[in-house]
């Protein structure tokens, strides 16, 4: 993924995180830009991006509170660009979520909610 | 030959899917204070709920995107949370009128409280979706809705002056509110939004691809077009029998007692399991398409296919919904009521819901050669032309007719 042009918003903001083992595992709700020129160096995806998504007018406080970090925890990650293998539909990850900090509220909620409902354990 | 079973299985499950507790109340509604007169609204309804489902089963087959990924999209992040909002509230309405409509019609078999049933009704769904697979559900609900067919039967039986049913299906106006709030209310009811989400994440945990592009066409076509009949069935036997006695259906046991007016106990039986059956599927759709809109939006693991220890937070989020959706119902609203209000408020998350999908569907970049062709696009303009419509009328005939009561 090395030296193309993307548009950002229109091909990479919003798409579906997909990890090598075809496991969904976020969205990228921001995109990282840094160096000169300006370069796209990561995705970032999680709840901690939320605030900043949000008109500035629709009352930035309350949605801060809202889905700010104090309630949903501020979870932030970020994908750097080398890890990305294709974007298309979704972008595809080179590696799995667990190793990049992707999924992480599924992870903690299986052992939970698989004991609950005494569901098998099925391959992923 | 097996291939032309197994698609003639899914588009039976359709038919029989098609009609939900939004339709028996503003079809049933409808026939008894109008007649045949609003038979065209149903038409125009189905014809857009089969342009709107083929388009989002094409861009699901072929992109892999259900429709909650492509709102989020194209919308972006904040008109997507709008979307979210408002078609979560919508959906929490609906199966909250669903299992209220599954505990009157329960009621109307066996004695025993309202509260009662919509606890068995809420047990017994979880058990069914534990159980079945993904398939297997739409399949038992969808078949067992066919039973409605007896009020089909019975319209025909009823011998019907075929000049005024030709009549009703031509489009025309009336100088009253109330019948234009049934025109909302009945091609409302055929449009909900939850069924497209429904469709279209259906049509990913089927695993399609541009090979399923025929079998999502004939479901969406011959599927909704057969399924539209047995709205149509309803609306007429309402109209030849409700409607002469002067009777308002209060409940949906007037609409059962029509076909049992026709064919005696048999008929009844049939009308109440057609109920039970199409009202129980629609309200595991509906609860369903809360959890993959939230799971979509959010970027969560989600499906039926990976099971509970992969998808937790959608099991969980299905969960959520069926239960919150018993607690409306339990503090003892009407669910013909919650039903009203749940086609009317659906009616303002169409235009958010459609338009992303009418945008992907015709680009060429994602779509390649499966882009809409010229009819998808013009009927898919028209259509969402008569939504912005329905969103803007919709809530003030609301008020202004009392919730269709005058």
């Amino acid at each position: 993924m090395e030296g193309e042009r993307l548009d950002l918003v229109y091909r990479v903001l919003d798409l579906q995180l997909v990890d090598v083992d075809g496991r969904r595992c976020g969205k990228v709700d921001d995109v990282e830009l840094s160096g000169e020129p300006l370069r796209a160096t990561a995705l970032l995806s999680g709840t901690g991006t939320f605030p900043d998504r949000l008109p500035r007018r629709l009352l930035p406080r309350l949605a801060r509170r809202l889905v700010g970090r104090f309630v949903l925890g501020g979870n932030l990650v970020r994908i750097p660009w080398e890890d990305i293998d294709e974007i298309g539909a979704t972008v595809r990850l080179r590696r799995k979520a667990v190793d990049l900090g992707l999924g992480q509220g599924d992870d903690e909620l299986a052992p939970v909610i698989g004991r609950l409902l005494l569901a098998r354990r099925e391959g992923p | 030959m097996k291939v032309v079973f197994q698609i003639a299985l899914g588009i039976i499950a359709a038919i029989g899917g098609f009609v939900d507790i939004g339709d028996l109340v503003f079809n049933i509604q409808a026939g008894a204070i109008f007649g045949y007169g609003l038979l065209w609204a149903v038409v125009v309804g189905v014809i857009g709920i089969m342009v709107y489902a083929e388009a989002c089963g094409r861009v699901a087959a072929v992109t892999r995107r259900p429709v909650f990924d492509v709102i989020r999209e194209r919308l972006g992040f904040g008109a997507g949370l709008v979307t979210l909002v408002a078609s979560q509230f919508v959906n929490l309405l609906t199966v909250a009128a669903e299992l209220g409509g599954i505990a009157i019609v329960l009621q109307l078999l066996f004695d025993a409280p309202f509260s009662l049933f919509v606890l068995v009704a809420v047990g017994v769904l979880f058990v069914v979706i534990r159980i079945l697979p993904f398939e297997g559900i739409e399949r038992v609900f969808g078949y067992g809705g066919l039973m409605l067919f007896v009020f089909v039967v019975a319209a025909l039986n009823g011998h019907p002056d075929w000049s005024k049913v030709a009549d009703g299906f031509l489009p025309h106006a009336e100088s009253s509110l109330l019948y234009a709030y049934f025109v909302v209310g009945v091609i409302a009811a055929a449009l909900m939004p939850y069924e497209v989400y429904f469709y279209s994440s259906g049509g990913v945990e089927e695993r399609w691809t541009p090979k399923d592009l025929t079998v999502n066409r004939l479901n969406a076509v011959i599927g909704y077009g057969i399924g539209a009949l047995l709205a149509i069935g309803l609306m007429m036997t309402a109209a030849q029998v409700l409607a002469p006695a002067g009777v308002q259906p209060e409940t949906l046991g007037t609409a059962a007692l029509a076909a049992n007016v026709n064919f005696g106990e048999t008929g009844l039986l049939l009308a109440l399991g057609g109920m039970l059956f199409a009202i129980g599927g629609a309200a595991v759709d509906a609860c369903f398409s809360g959890a993959y809109n939230l799971a979509q939006f959010l970027g969560w693991e989600w499906g039926k296919y990976r099971g509970t220890r992969s998808a937790p937070r959608f099991t969980l989020a299905w969960i959520a919904f069926l239960v919150l959706a018993a607690a409306i119902v339990l503090t003892g609203i009407d669910p013909v009521e919650i039903t009203e209000y749940s086609v009317v408020f659906s009616v303002i998350a169409l235009p958010l819901t459609y338009l992303p999908v009418l945008l992907i569907a015709r680009d060429r970049e994602f779509m390649g050669e499966h882009a809409n062709g010229w009819l998808s696009n013009v009927l898919g303009c028209l259509y969402f032309a008569i939504i912005l419509v329905l969103a803007v009328v919709a809530i003030p005939l609301l008020l202004a007719t009392n919730g269709g009561g005058g």
